[in-house]
């Protein structure tokens, strides 16, 4: 084999092993049976590490500057053949490792935090389908399979968010997530229908080529609302946050490396197909978004929304960088980002792991979730704490940290860019940027270092198995997972200067972001909120309501009065009529038809007693009858 | 000379007194008596149609026949009766059924 075949060989092997493991978990913890449910979370653990051995066959084979792509026929319809295959270029290769890496950690994770639920079989055989899809979706080729999976993504979110199914809310939330999804999917089809008929293929490498004559801005407009859709961007964000209803451990992998991030690698994957003019409404969104999300951590009081509303916000800086053309800045954003918001939500999972606990054995409760009810952690879960504020201050961009780096690539592209609109961008990422520190700080003020005086009593640390995996994600929050410089975005994955204005402005943002937080904060012994307007984005949901579910309810209620009155009338008027013709039937059969056979019978019933009056047995008689009848006959004869 | 309706008259009337008889009549012997009166009414009509051919005696032969058949009628019916009397102590015919059902 020549060298070239030889590496394509083993890009193949490791997608398929990529791609297989996961599945092959979820297909393994399905079979195992329910008394040996505790070995689920082994094989799933073992057979996801196994994905990430061949993840990183993969990107030592196809490596970071070459792309790569295989396919196959999948099937012909009529004159088109329609194939199928894998894509590896350096956007896929590097977002299979994270992928699979989160993934992995993820399921580890839940080891430890699943250990006990009843439905454990159930979560695995999930969280494996769900890291399947994902998968999918990075290295399919086309847009067909890339569809397939987007949807059995969604379907798999809704299984995991709704994994409580017995909890009202969750439920709720798992419903609320699959029907924005659905209204995304709906752009999805449609922008699928326009390549089709104008590109005539759905090869994502052919189609870079395909001219859409003239239907390119719909097209990409279509595609953004299923982008949209699925990574919470404005007005389809209110789904991500009420998504805190499933596992912690789930939200850790929509976050970061599943869910939300297949809308994000979408857009980088068909950004050659949007125009200047379908950019400027993708940078607008992003930017609200961003915007919106941020102001909203800053109200809330729930641990687990407020990073939610985080990952809207960070979701939204990287559409952002993606609608002004930092296509690389983008990507490392969402790389850094799904490390150390993983460890975020692994790390608020292990407080309310821990709490929990200790509410049982207590016996008090109260929300363990809401940061009014914590304060003073640091003491009692010190691995915890750090982990966490390692992936903070990542999240807010603190100079040493990942973050930092893919921010500041970010911000430089904005800087570089012509014109007041990249300026506007920028301030308004920096505001963002700004408020980021601040719902940081503030959240980790309040829930490990205010009211130290809390007794907490001996809290016992998670789990070794628990603590692996925010170890190994607190680590990868730190500068050398971008570069060796903490200062320089510049590494393995993207290369570039930054202008100088962007570091120092950073620096300054980061600097002044945490002196306010703190002067903000310090005397405070509870967190405050935020007006209602921030918190509810912008009651984002009562305008769905107003403009949707309630048209949507007046609606069928309406088709249920019509369904009523009318089709039911119609129905119920056939019946009659047909009982009615019954009735008349019946009586025709009864009277008539009965009638005329009852009469003959009768007739011939009373015929016979009459007949049967002349034989009396009587001779005499007999005679007179013979006698009157001769006298008829004569008679007859006579004249 | 008596006009030959007279005669038919006559036996006609006969006839019909012997079929009343024989119809109405319940004793047995009564029913006889009327099949007399009804046989001679015919001889009545054999013999006034033989006025018709008076060279001939054809009819007064028939009558002559009629009578002795009858006599011989009697005889053997009149034996029945009494047999049947014997039997079932009664000459009334409607009274003998043991062939009836029930």
């Amino acid at each position: 084999m020549s060298p070239d075949a030889d590496i394509a060989y083993w890009i193949v092997a490791a997608s398929m092993i990529v791609l297989l493991a996961p599945l092959a978990s979820g297909i393994l913890s399905a079979l195992i049976p329910v008394r040996y449910s505790w070995l689920v979370s082994l094989t799933a653990s073992f057979m996801l590490l196994v994905a990430v051995a061949g993840a990183v066959v993969l990107v030592s084979n196809a490596g970071l500057h070459d792309t790569r792509h295989f396919s196959t026929a999948w099937f012909t319809l009529g004159g088109n053949e329609i194939a199928a295959g894998i894509l590896v270029d350096k956007y896929a290769a590097v977002m299979v490792l994270v992928v699979t890496i989160v993934s992995f950690l993820v399921h580890l994770y839940s080891a430890g935090y699943m250990a006990g639920d009843a439905s454990i079989r159930r979560y695995f055989v999930m969280l494996g389908f769900f890291t399947f899809t994902m998968l999918g979706i990075v290295l399919s080729d086309n847009l067909l399979i890339l569809f397939m999976c987007w949807e059995l993504v969604g379907f798999s979110s809704y299984m995991l968010i709704g994994h409580w199914m017995e909890l009202p809310e969750a439920a709720q939330a798992s419903r609320k997530a699959y029907m924005m999804n659905r209204i995304g999917d709906l752009g999805f089809i449609a922008g699928l229908m326009i390549v089709y008929r104008k590109a005539g293929t759905f090869d994502i490498s052919i189609l870079a080529s395909h001219s859409l004559q003239g239907w390119e801005t719909t097209a990409a407009l279509c595609f953004f609302l299923a982008i949209a859709a699925k990574s919470a961007q404005f007005p389809l964000l209110t789904w991500l946050p009420d998504a805190m209803a499933g596992p912690t451990p789930v939200s850790a992998l929509i976050h970061a490396a599943t869910m939300v991030a297949a809308g994000v690698f979408l857009l980088g994957r068909i950004h050659f197909m949007f125009p200047p003019e379908a950019l400027q409404v993708v940078t607008a969104a992003g930017l609200l978004t961003a915007l919106t999300g941020a102001a909203a951590a800053l109200g809330h009081f729930d641990i687990k929304k407020i990073l939610a509303y985080s990952t809207v916000s960070q979701l939204g800086l990287m559409v952002t960088a993606l609608g002004m053309g930092a296509k690389d800045a983008a990507m490392l954003h969402l790389l850094t980002h799904a490390f150390f918001k993983a460890g975020l939500f692994l790390a608020a999972g292990a407080i309310i792991h821990t709490l929990h606990q200790v509410q049982v054995s207590t016996g008090k409760t109260y929300d363990v979730q809401d940061i009014r009810n914590l304060g003073g952690l640091r003491k009692a879960m010190p691995v915890t704490f750090v982990v966490f504020v390692l992936c903070g201050a990542a999240l807010s961009g603190i100079p040493m940290f990942s973050g930092f780096q893919s921010k500041e690539a970010i911000l430089s592209h904005m800087l570089s860019g012509q014109g007041e609109w990249s300026l506007i961008a920028a301030f308004l990422f920096l505001l963002t940027a700004f408020l980021t520190i601040v719902y940081t700080f503030r959240l980790i003020w309040f829930v490990f270092i205010a009211n130290e005086g809390r007794q907490w009593g001996n809290i016992p640390e998670v789990p070794f198995v628990m603590r692996f995996p925010m170890i190994v994600l607190g680590l990868a929050s730190l500068w050398w997972i971008v570069s060796l410089n903490p200062f320089s975005f510049s590494g393995w994955f993207m290369t570039g200067r930054a202008t100088g204005s962007a570091t120092m402005i950073s620096i300054a943002v980061v600097i002044t972001a945490l002196a306010t937080s703190f002067l903000f904060v310090r005397k405070k012994p509870t967190p405050t909120g935020a007006p209602g307007i921030l918190t509810n984005t912008f009651y984002l949901d009562n305008v769905f309501g107003a403009l949707v579910t309630r048209p949507v309810g007046h609606l069928s209620s309406l088709c249920v009065r019509i369904d009523r009155r009318y089709i039911d009338g119609i129905l119920h008027g056939a019946a009659y009529a047909q009982v009615t013709l019954a009735h008349i039937v019946g009586w025709i059969d009864k009277t008539i038809v009965d009638g005329i056979v009852n009469f003959v019978a009768r007739l011939a019933s009373w015929l016979g007693a009459f007949v049967r009056t002349f034989q009396s047995g009587n001779i005499q008689m007999y005679i007179f009858w013979a006698g009157m009848g001769l006298l008829l006959l004569t008679l007859y004869i006579v004249t | 000379m008596i006009p030959i309706e007279n005669y038919l008259v006559l036996s006609a009337t006969l006839f019909s007194i012997g079929l009343m008889i024989v119809v109405i009549k319940r004793n047995a012997i009564a029913v006889l008596l009327g099949l007399e009166l009804m046989l001679n009414a015919a001889n009545i009509n054999l013999v006034a149609f033989n006025l018709a051919h008076p060279e001939r005696l054809d009819g007064q032969m028939f009558a002559v026949f009629v009578i002795i058949v009858a006599a011989c009628e009697a005889a053997v019916g009149l034996a029945i009766i009494l047999q049947a009397y014997r039997v079932f102590h009664t000459a009334v015919p409607d009274s003998i059924s043991t062939l009836k059902e029930s």
